[in-house]
């Protein structure tokens, strides 16, 4: 069963949203949109899908997220009054405590009937907890929500804003989590543009397709394939030969 | 109620500099649930500084503490914070009646 992000250029990319029950990996730089993506999804649940959802931060204060998500026409106070979404600002050591007998979150979690929960960002979970525990404690946190049937966004930031290869985490997350969607700044003829692509959801085919997406009044709005270039993940794209070819026939140049 | 109730609730409430800063905290940032360690860098101060003041807020029960695991866990509890802020509002209003 799929639960849809709202989002619906996103959805048609997942053939029909995230898988219910999975934990979803958004990957990007500082300044990719991973927060807007994540607390979209959440709203977009409240307010389209009658799910209520759970927004754990860690550095970034609930004050700051109510302001930016006004700017997006989002308001979160009043889905908080109306028991649709919570925003819980913690720090780490508590969202492992999580994962033993009792926690605050958990009860959070049934209190509001939760379906749907973000953690922004689980790139923090690496500077309090020993390398030698992180995977085991991530293990376990991915597990928790399973059981709890909570279909889940985690975010994690990416060390490199362009470049020829991505690393999430040191501890293999990307194999602990079931999809991966992968956000990144590109150059293409001088100016930088977003783009979107899905690296894999387990058990599903998805869309290959590396595509542009803006960061509108409205929120996401993912657009079209960058289908005439190549190479455009490593941040220096060139054009695709077939185009390349098109372009120099027409010009009568040799290419 | 008289003059020496709105002075002792006001001192316990906001009687240092630190526990407004804690009230602001809470006030603009109601979803925190978190350690005393965590909650004195939010605002930029030491642990050792602000324990005795939460301590104070967590006995007037505008704050919250549970212990969960090995850890104390502070958040605001919404209905006594709104009772305290009540009775301070009745408080003013009677001192200033004189």
């Amino acid at each position: 069963m799929r639960v849809s992000t709202g989002i619906s250029a996103l959805d048609a990319m997942l053939h029909g949203g995230l898988m219910r029950g999975d934990v979803t990996l958004v990957v990007g730089s500082a300044g990719t949109g991973k927060t807007t993506l994540a607390l979209q999804y959440l709203v977009n649940g409240a307010t389209k899908f009658n799910e209520n959802g759970l927004y754990i931060t860690f550095e970034q204060m609930p004050a700051q997220i109510y302001r930016d998500a006004a700017s997006f026409g989002w308001d979160i106070r009043k889905l908080e009054a109306e028991g649709k979404l919570r925003v819980v600002c913690t720090s780490p050591p508590v969202l492992v405590q999580f994962v033993e007998e009792r926690n605050p979150i958990d009860a959070i979690i049934s209190e509001m009937s939760a379906k749907r929960i973000v953690i922004d960002s689980i790139s923090n979970l690496e500077s309090f907890i020993p390398a030698s525990e992180l995977r085991g404690e991530l293990y376990r946190l991915v597990n928790h929500l399973k059981m709890k049937e909570l279909t889940s966004i985690f975010t994690a930031e990416s060390q490199e804003v362009f470049g020829d290869h991505l690393v999430v985490t040191g501890v293999g997350l990307s194999f602990l989590v079931d999809c991966i969607i992968l956000l990144r700044i590109v150059e293409i003829q001088s100016s930088l543009k977003k783009a979107l692509t899905v690296l894999k959801i387990r058990g599903s085919d998805h869309d290959k397709q590396l595509r542009e997406f803006e960061i509108t009044p409205q929120g996401i709005k993912i657009a079209a394939a960058f289908a005439q270039y190549e190479g455009v993940l490593t941040g220096a794209p060139r054009r695709s030969t077939t185009e390349a070819f098109t372009e120099a026939f027409k010009k009568g140049k040799k290419i | 109620m008289n003059e020496t109730g709105l002075r002792e609730l006001s001192q316990k409430l906001i009687g240092t500099e630190i526990k407004a800063e804690l009230l602001r905290l809470f006030h603009m940032n109601p979803g925190i649930l978190d350690t005393v360690e965590s909650i004195a860098r939010r605002i930029g101060r030491m642990p050792k500084d602000v324990e005795t003041e939460i301590s104070t807020l967590v006995e007037l029960g505008v704050l919250r503490k549970e212990r969960f695991g090995k850890l104390d866990v502070l958040s605001l509890n919404t209905s006594k914070d709104k009772e305290v802020q009540k009775k301070l509002a009745a408080l003013i209003e009677e001192s200033a009646k004189g």
